[in-house]
């Protein structure tokens, strides 16, 4: 095993042994056979040396950082911060200590240097309303900045749900004209990476990926790594034994949530929600939403936020007609006052808003 | 307040520590089934025992039938991990821990000696230097 990447990681005290360990415990994390483990360490072993790292630009966009929360908090495996201080990351706003006008001349020169080399990153979407105004960044729109830097890119990397699909800024009625950057770049390959935010391990093992190998890893119908989205939350969810026994949780305090039932009738999304949070985990591995009792809102599909009610149970689809009806047949049915079949309307006003409080769980 | 008065439980009974989901035992042919091919064409193979549904206590089942073996290895690289033969010749349960003592990953793994024991070619070349430069200084 050797190579330019070896040497470095060598010269700064890491073994052969340490970083076939490192390795085989990211294959683990990819959901990766075992054996990939040291097809990883052969292959990324040879990646180019710091002479020559890779240069990875970062575009933040319509966005709340939220992404680069999570990112940030990736770094806890030693190595991986090394990773990072093998890749060579030229412009990111946050991060970077340069502001303004010399910010702007770091973003260019590293376009210019790596002509059709870089990694693009972005996160956020893109707002195409009034003329992009929405959001500027040194008095240029997004969409215009996007143009510009992905033209000279070698891939990007659409980064958490709003750069993959739009996000919530894109949620109904989208009043800023919100899109993906797959919207906009047809010409590139792009890679999602959705979540809200994405898991860190999942953004660092991407870029592992695009490391190890020089090219992006298997992609799903919606643009994302197989490897960290091929199975449902609800496959790998180790509440799964109650679904299928039918024991599940009614409201967010009785005796099923207590015992760890199933969440499903509480609007879990978990069955039609791709992502690894089952099995990365999160915070380290420490727990992940429904550990903590709440059901999976599925964060890393396109327009989760448009999908009809965190909680409403997915068999239940969201019917405000029906529920009307309801309504009024309560109301003629005690032939009274106005102010019951008010009280109806209001109530199908509501569900027709989707907007879900406790009380309406628990009718 | 102990943490058992709160009557919320967040790992369901039946997935409890203490409990076996019944998914070790398959494990045990899978196992056998990897040492025939070690034996038959000196292919290694390895489980992962992360990516698969196991309890606490179905791990401690799985220790205890494959038992402890003569060899025990300690790696000392960005946090200890210990390989270590099983009662079963061949059969190696790896732990990879952080320098924390978290485990990071966990194998099985069926081969003579796991890859990660051999030293590797280019870490003898180096030590190979190191021990010209202590034989130059001798004289």
């Amino acid at each position: 095993m050797h190579g330019p990447l070896i040497e470095t990681l060598a010269r700064q005290g890491v073994t052969r042994r340490t970083f076939m360990k490192y390795c085989a415990t990211l294959a683990s994390m990819m959901a990766l056979p075992p054996s990939a483990g040291r097809a990883m360490a052969e292959a990324m072993a040879s990646a180019p040396a710091a002479s020559k790292r890779p240069s990875v630009i970062w575009l933040p966009f319509q966005e709340c950082t939220g992404c680069t929360e999570s990112i940030t908090r990736s770094h806890s495996p030693t190595l991986e911060g090394l990773i990072f201080d093998v890749i060579s990351l030229d412009y990111q706003e946050t991060l970077m200590a340069a502001a303004g006008h010399q910010a702007e001349e770091a973003l260019h020169a590293a376009m210019a240097a790596n002509d059709g080399k870089y990694l693009l990153i972005v996160d956020g979407s893109i707002p195409l309303g009034l003329d992009g105004a929405y959001s500027c960044i040194a008095g240029k729109s997004n969409l215009d900045t996007l143009k510009e830097v992905a033209k000279g890119a070698a891939a990007i990397v659409a980064m958490g749900s709003c750069a993959a699909y739009g996000g919530l800024p894109h949620a109904n009625p989208n009043p800023t004209g919100a899109v993906s950057v797959s919207d906009i770049i047809k010409d590139k390959p792009i890679i999602n990476i959705p979540g809200c935010p994405p898991i860190p391990t999942v953004i660092t093992g991407v870029l592992a990926h695009f490391l190890t190998f020089g090219s992006l890893p298997e992609l799903d119908q919606h643009g994302r790594p197989k490897a960290f989205y091929g199975e449902t939350i609800h496959d790998r969810c180790y509440r799964r034994p109650f679904y299928d026994q039918g024991k599940f949780a009614k409201t967010f305090d009785d005796e099923g949530a207590r015992n760890g039932w199933c969440l499903f009738e509480l609007g879990c999304k978990g069955p039609v929600t791709y992502n690894a949070c089952a099995t990365v985990k999160w915070n380290g591995g420490t727990s992940w939403p429904v550990e903590s009792g709440h059901g999976c809102l599925g964060c890393s599909e396109p327009d989760f936020w448009d999908g009809g009610g965190f909680y409403k149970a997915l068999s239940m689809p969201a019917d405000p007609l029906k529920l009307a009806g309801k309504a009024a047949a309560v109301g003629a049915a005690a032939g009274v006052a106005v102010s019951f079949v008010n009280r109806g309307k209001k109530s199908a006003a509501k569900s027709a808003h989707e907007t879900t409080t406790l009380a309406d769980l628990e009718k | 307040m102990p943490l058992d008065a709160i009557p919320v439980v967040a790992v369901p009974p039946g997935l409890r520590a203490g409990e076996l989901s019944g998914n070790a035992p398959a494990l045990l042919r899978e196992i056998a089934e990897m040492v025939r091919r070690l034996l038959s064409s000196g292919d290694v193979s390895a489980i992962d025992l992360q990516a698969l549904p196991l309890t606490p206590a179905d791990l401690e089942w799985l220790r205890e039938q494959l038992g402890e073996g003569e060899i025990a290895v300690t790696l000392n690289a960005d946090g200890e991990s210990s390989l270590n033969e099983t009662a079963c010749p061949g059969v190696w349960w790896v732990t990879h821990r952080n320098p924390k003592g978290a485990v990071v990953s966990e194998f099985l793994e069926v081969a003579f000696v796991p890859e990660m024991v051999k030293a590797q070619q280019d870490d003898v070349v180096i030590g190979l230097e190191h021990l010209e430069l202590l034989i130059s200084d001798l004289s």
